[in-house]
């Protein structure tokens, strides 16, 4: 259901670390890795990002169009699923279902700003044909629930809605959606993941809180393991690297 | 759902390959969104059921997939209730890049059986039937309430009940174009540019109220009841078009003169609705004598139908009754009670109506563009009927106008039977949102109605009903 997670397709629909982690077969022809393909996921993100920063547009649609790009190559190949066309196709698609309505021709403005790249350059029309075949791989399933949601409201209950908290936490669950955790986990343990790793940060005892919450805390400790992972390499994740990647879906085989 | 294949076509023909699973029998309606079609499944699993299949409109100005069709999509694909229409698939034609998506075809809807009684029958909807399909409606919205859906354009046209198979007599609620899930900020309806019949809007809206709430689904449902007691809707106020402003002084006019003047003092937060503050029309100087409701709907005022009813219009949103307050009201808990198939009460000695068919234009293909196929055989039934055949025998129109003429009703024998053994005994009607569009003289086609009016007579097995 619309309103309620656990009668939710998203809830239906959420995977297991391995199947997101496989490589589409016609990726992997091109010699694209897990690696490559986790960077190209988080490019992609970053360019989203990037992309509504332009157009101000608010991070909710931020957060669904990246978890569309996600759940768009659990299913289908980079080669044919361009993501420098579909990045742009899923924010356009995420600003009508979070009722935010963007114009595509504003998109492909912002897109020539930013990248000079010709491999980017998109026409209002590829966009529209790509919003489309984006909607048939999603399986036209649109609702979304975000860790925001439940955000605030847990902050509030622990006593630690201060502003720096607020803020620090609300960072944290933003950087989340450079990784697949959405697509594997259900949005409130990954919100109170982010408060565990930012009560760490700020000292903040939160043990006894955590131990009345009724939830399986091996789960909320490993989604903080993930993401404290990722700040660790994602340092590694530089420009050339991400271009040496979407170099090998244009190679010929 | 959905295909990935619908790019490619047939050496036979030019139909993309989802479309080859229907057979086509023709338009039934058409909107604003774009039109409706029936079409019949072929395959072996689900042969005959009936389909309705809702074609949105290419955008010509680059906008892509309407922001409507998303809408009901995300709702429709996260949500299964008896009491809701179902989305049984969602096709894409890419090569024009239009949008399907195929609904259970229900046969009937509110709007055509009230018109059905007041044109044609001549005599009141009975009581059995009125209070089912209130209950039914009821029962729909609570689900959708509680899971935060507010629907936003409920009328009768949108209320569908399905015709002869498993589910006869069942209510369904159709057409999410601008329903919402409310936990997001709601923008006014005008605000997106969207019109809806004003006649079921409830007056926090008019005047101006930022925010919805359920409680607009509940004023609407009131007036849906009170127009299937009385057949007539019940405030019917005149639209001042093209404003964005969501003020409609003969609308509120229409509400206050039965209702009488809301009071501060029964509805406190009127002090800070808009268009009442600034009061630009002075509807706050305005007496309205103490007209009453009970009289326009003919019910006693001690009754509780009377009752439920004046809970559904109280003006404060806030002290409106509820959808799960008004399943539990004493109304649905006497005689007679309401029952699943809402058009076949099981009282014997009760009067019950065989209400028509909807009229299908064969003559128009997916594209909306009439072409001359030869009849199908699914449809020679319709076809077959005693004055319905024959391009200048038809009568031209729009389906969708108030007041449109019929075919001369046939004694139900003449053709009945061929009708029947076209739509297949066993099958399972379903139903399809449709929107009353305005009525353009180009759009007008060719309509054959199957009139079954007035027909007593199901068969003994269809009186039985279950809940």
């Amino acid at each position: 259901m619309a309103a309620n997670f656990w009668s939710s397709s998203h809830y239906k629909n959420l995977l297991d670390q391995e199947d997101v982690d496989m490589v589409n077969p016609l990726d992997k022809e091109k010699g694209v890795t897990l690696e490559d393909f986790k960077l190209i996921k988080f490019h992609m993100a970053n360019y989203i990002l990037k992309l509504a920063q332009q157009v101000k547009i608010r991070q909710r649609v931020v957060a669904t169009a990246i978890t569309y790009m996600r759940r768009v190559y659990t299913r289908k190949s980079m080669v044919e699923y361009d993501p420098r066309l579909v990045a742009p196709s899923c924010l356009y698609l995420a600003s009508k279902s979070e009722e935010s309505t963007l114009q595509a021709r504003l998109l492909v403005f912002y897109i020539k700003k930013l990248y000079a790249d010709d491999k980017y350059r998109c026409e209002i029309k590829d966009i529209l044909e790509m919003e489309m075949k984006i909607l048939e791989a999603l399986n036209f399933y649109l609702v979304v629930f975000h860790p925001y949601r439940s955000l605030s409201q847990l902050l509030q209950d622990a006593g630690l809605n201060d502003l720096n908290m607020t803020q620090v936490t609300w960072g944290i669950v933003n950087d989340t959606y450079k990784m697949d955790l959405i697509l594997v986990h259900p949005p409130h343990l990954i919100a109170l993941a982010c408060i565990y790793i930012a009560s760490v940060l700020r000292e903040k005892d939160t043990t006894v809180w955590f131990e009345e919450l009724h939830v399986d805390m091996n789960v909320v400790k490993n989604i903080s393991m993930e993401i404290l992972d990722f700040y660790e390499n994602n340092r590694m994740f530089t420009e050339d690297r991400v271009n040496a990647a979407l170099q090998k879906l244009a190679l010929r085989p | 759902m959905g295909d990935g294949s619908s790019n490619r076509t047939n050496s036979n023909s030019n139909k993309p390959e989802w479309l080859q699973q229907y057979d086509l029998i023709g338009k039934i309606g058409e909107g604003t969104y774009g039109l409706v079609f029936l079409a019949r499944i072929k395959s072996q699993a689900n042969r005959g059921k009936s389909i309705a299949i809702k074609k949105f409109k290419q955008s010509k100005d680059g906008d892509g997939v309407s922001p409507t069709a998303i809408r009901e999509i995300m709702l429709l694909r996260e949500i299964t209730h008896e009491n809701v229409v179902k989305l049984v698939n969602v096709h894409i034609n890419h090569t024009d890049m239009s949008l399907y998506l195929a609904f259970d075809y229900a046969e009937h809807d509110l709007y055509e059986i009230i018109r059905h009684h007041r044109d044609k029958v001549n005599h009141s909807i009975n009581q059995y039937t009125v209070k089912s399909l209130l209950w039914q409606l009821l029962n729909g919205l609570n689900y959708l309430h509680s899971n935060w859906i507010i629907h936003r354009d409920l009328k009768p046209s949108n209320i569908l009940v399905m015709g002869d198979g498993e589910e006869h007599g069942v209510v369904k609620i159709a057409d999410f174009g601008l329903a919402r899930i409310y936990q997001a900020p709601l923008k006014p309806l005008s605000e997106n540019g969207v019109v809806v019949t004003i006649w079921y809007r409830a007056p926090e809206l008019l005047l101006g109220a930022k925010h919805y709430t359920s409680a607009v689904d509940m004023w609407a449902v009131g007036c849906i009841f009170a127009e299937l007691l009385t057949l007539k809707p019940l405030f019917q106020g005149a639209e001042v078009k093209g404003t964005p402003n969501p003020f409609q002084l003969d609308q509120l006019d229409k509400i206050f003169k039965v209702l009488g003047h809301p009071t501060l003092d029964k509805w406190p937060s009127l002090a800070n609705l808009p268009h009442w503050q600034q009061d630009v029309q002075h509807i706050q100087g305005h007496k309205y004598d103490n007209t009453s409701l009970c009289n326009v709907v003919h019910l006693s005022p001690k009754s509780p139908a009377y009752d439920l009813l004046s809970k559904m219009l109280e003006y404060d949103p806030r002290k409106r009754i509820t959808a799960a307050q008004a399943l539990e009201h004493e109304y649905f808990k006497m005689e007679p009670q309401p029952g699943r198939n809402t058009l076949v009460p099981c009282q014997p000695g009760e009067t019950f109506v065989n209400y028509p068919t909807r009229p299908v234009d064969t003559t128009t293909d997916f594209e909306g563009t009439a072409n001359l196929q030869p009849p199908l055989p699914v449809s020679s039934g319709a076809g077959s009927m005693p004055g319905g055949h024959g391009s200048n025998r038809a009568v031209p129109r729009p389906m969708n106008v108030v007041g449109m003429q019929r075919m001369p009703h046939q004694p139900m024998q003449a053709y009945n039977l061929a009708s029947q053994a076209g739509m297949g005994p066993g099958m399972n009607p379903g139903g399809i949102p449709m929107q009353r569009g305005v009525p353009q003289a180009h759009q007008q086609q060719q309509l054959r109605r199957k009139d079954q009016m007035g027909m007593p007579g199901y068969p003994p097995q269809q009186k039985s009903r279950r809940i």
